[in-house]
C-alpha cells in the first residue's frame, strides 16, 4: 500500500505503486484477473470506465478487470469478489487494488460526494455522514451508558498506534483533552472523533496456492439504506450478519481472534463494532477501551495500524489496507507495532452500515 | 391543526414508513398508502455546525418516532429543551417538515382535536380572539 495522507500523485499512479508493491511481495509479475475498488472516481477525479483505466495504466490491458463499489467498504467488497472468483475456480490469482484521491477537493465538496451514499430523503434534510453518526452516537450515549470520555479514548489510542505506522496519515499523538475540546462537527461528535479526508491506495494478491496467510472466512452483511427504517440504532445488523457468515465459514468463534482492524470512521463506531462482532460482551466496549484492553499491549489490540481515524480513510483503499495490516502482523512485518497472534479480523462499513464486510485471516502453521 | 403525514404500510409485515415509498424495505411487495398524525417522540437529534450547501448553520436534525411506529427525519428551529423521549409535533412549512416542542397551546390543540368539531369551533374562536388582541396591542405600540 502507499502512505496515506495528502498526496501529490494521481489516483492511477497511487494504485500502480500499491499494486506494484503487492505483486513484488507476492513474487509475481502477472495476475490472471484484477478487481479494482474506487468509491467515486467519476466525481472525485472525473474518470469513468475505471477498471480498464487502471488495468491499462498498470500494463495489464489484456487482463480481465472489473470494478466493484459498495460505498466506503468498496475495498473489502473487492477482496470479497476476488475471493469468490478464486473459490469458484475461475482464476488461480487475482490482484485486488483500491484507492481514492480526495484532498484536492474542498471539505464540503468531499462531504457531499461521500454523502451520495445516504438515503435521498434523509440527504434532502441535510443529513451528512457525521450527522447520521451523531444521531447514532446520541442514542448510544443515552441507552448504552457510553460517555464522551470512552469515545475520545478510542481516538487517542488509534493516534498513538498510528505514530508507529509509517503508512499513516497522522503520526502525532493527541491527548484526551485535545479530542474533547476540538470543535463540534455534529453534536455530540467533535472533529477528533471523525476520520480525516485522505489520498492513498492499497493492494493485495489473492492466490489459490498455499501461502503464509489464508482467508479463513469472509462474510457480507447488509441493511436498509435509510437509517430511519432500522429498529435499533445502537447496533449495526450489517456487521452482525457479516460476522456470523465469516465466523461460520472459518469454523471458529470470536474468542479465537487475536487482534482486529475495525471501521472507526467515527470513534463511537469502534465501540459498536467490537460488540457487534462478538469480540467484547455487550455494554463492555467503553470500559474495556478505558482499561487499555484494546491498546497495542492489551488483551485484544484493535486498530494497530491507527484505524481510519489516524491511518486515514481514502474510502476504497481502506478495506484493503486493513487486510494488508493483518497480513503484515501475521507474517512479522509490522515493524514498531508487531503483535503476537495467528488470527486477525478486519471489519469494513459501507455507507451508514448498509453494506458491511468481515474478513478473518489466519496464519498457516 | 395537527399535520397528517403521508405514509406507507406493508401488507405483509405491517411496517409503517414515512414519507411514502413504493415497496417495503424488507419485502418485495407494493406498500399501501396511509397517513399518520404528525406527533411523536424524539428518538435522537443533532446539530450540524458545518451543514451541506443550501442549509443554514446551525442545522438541527432529528429522528422522530411518530404515532404508529413510523420514524421520520425532520428539521427543527432549536434543540433547546429537547431530549431523547421529548414529545414533539411535526409540521410542514413549504413542504419541509419541522419538529417543535409540544407547548401548552399544542397540547390544548391535541385535546380539542379529540373533542371533535365542537373543539375545532372553539379553537377557531380562541385563535381569532388572540389575533385581535395581538393586532390591537401592536397598533398601540406603533402609534
Amino acid at each position: 500500500m502507499t502512505r496515506f495522507g495528502r498526496r501529490a500523485e494521481s489516483l492511477p499512479d497511487l494504485m500502480a505503486d500499491a499494486a506494484g508493491a503487492a505483486l513484488a511481495a507476492a513474487r509475481r509479475e502477472a495476475t490472471e484477473a484484477i478487481v479494482v475498488a474506487s468509491m467515486n472516481p467519476e466525481e472525485f477525479i472525473g474518470e469513468g470506465n475505471f477498471a480498464s483505466y487502471v488495468a491499462t495504466h498498470l500494463g495489464f490491458a489484456h487482463v480481465p478487470a472489473i470494478r466493484v463499489e459498495t460505498a466506503t467498504s468498496s475495498g473489502a467488497a473487492a477482496i470479497f469478489s476476488g475471493f469468490t472468483a478464486i473459490a469458484a475456480g475461475m482464476f488461480r490469482s487475482v490482484l485486488v487494488v483500491g484507492g481514492e484521491r480526495m484532498t484536492h477537493v474542498s471539505t464540503p465538496r468531499a462531504s457531499e460526494i461521500i454523502g451520495r451514499s445516504i438515503d435521498p430523503y434523509e440527504r434532502s434534510y441535510g443529513a451528512t455522514m457525521p450527522a447520521l453518526a451523531a444521531l447514532v452516537t446520541r442514542i448510544l450515549m443515552a441507552r448504552r451508558g457510553v460517555g464522551l470520555r470512552e469515545i475520545s479514548e478510542v481516538a487517542v489510542k488509534n493516534h498513538r498506534n498510528a505514530a508507529r505506522n509509517p503508512y499513516a496519515h497522522f503520526r502525532a499523538p493527541v491527548t484526551v483533552a485535545e479530542v474533547m475540546e476540538s470543535r463540534i462537527v455534529a453534536d455530540p461528535l467533535r472533529l477528533y472523533h471523525c476520520c480525516p479526508i485522505s489520498d492513498g491506495a492499497a493492494a493485495l494478491v489473492l492466490s489459490a496456492d498455499r501461502t503464509a496467510v489464508r482467508i479463513a472466512g469472509i462474510g457480507q452483511g447488509t441493511d436498509t439504506l435509510a437509517v430511519r427504517y432500522r429498529e435499533d440504532l445502537t447496533t449495526f445488523a450489517a456487521t452482525q450478519s457479516a460476522a456470523k457468515a465469516a465466523f461460520s465459514m472459518a469454523g471458529m468463534g470470536p474468542e479465537r481472534v487475536d487482534f482486529a482492524e475495525v471501521h472507526d470512521a467515527f470513534s463511537p463506531f469502534e465501540l459498536i463494532a467490537l460488540e457487534d462482532l462478538g469480540l467484547l460482551r455487550p455494554g463492555t466496549a467503553g470500559s474495556a477501551t478505558l482499561a487499555g484492553e484494546t491498546a497495542l499491549d492489551g488483551r485484544l489490540p484493535v486498530n494497530p495500524s491507527g484505524g481510519l481515524k489516524a491511518r486515514g480513510h481514502p474510502l476504497a483503499a481502506t478495506g484493503i489496507a486493513q487486510v494488508v495490516e493483518l497480513f503484515w502482523q501475521l507474517t512479522g512485518q509490522a515493524d514498531g507495532r508487531q503483535l503476537e497472534g495467528t488470527v486477525g479480523l478486519a471489519h469494513s462499513i459501507g455507507g451508514l452500515a448498509t453494506n458491511n464486510f468481515v474478513t478473518i485471516l489466519a496464519a498457516e502453521r | 391543526m395537527l399535520e397528517q403525514i403521508e405514509a406507507s404500510c406493508c401488507p405483509r409485515c405491517g411496517m409503517l414508513v414515512a414519507p411514502k415509498v413504493r415497496f417495503c424495505p424488507y419485502h418485495p411487495v407494493e406498500m399501501q398508502p396511509t397517513t399518520v398524525p404528525g406527533v411523536g417522540e424524539i428518538l435522537s437529534f443533532t446539530t450540524l455546525y458545518a451543514p451541506p450547501q443550501g442549509f443554514r448553520s446551525p442545522l438541527h436534525i432529528a429522528i422522530v418516532e411518530l404515532a404508529g411506529g413510523a420514524r421520520f427525519v425532520c428539521h427543527g428551529e432549536a434543540t433547546k429543551g429537547i431530549r431523547i423521549g421529548s414529545r414533539v409535533s411535526v409540521e410542514a412549512v413549504d413542504a419541509v417538515y419541522y419538529f417543535a416542542h409540544l407547548g401548552a397551546l399544542d397540547r390544548a390543540r391535541l385535546f380539542w382535536r379529540r373533542a371533535g368539531a365542537r373543539g375545532e369551533r372553539v379553537s377557531a374562536i380562541v385563535r381569532s380572539w388572540t389575533k385581535g388582541v395581538w393586532k390591537g396591542r401592536s397598533r398601540d405600540t406603533h402609534a
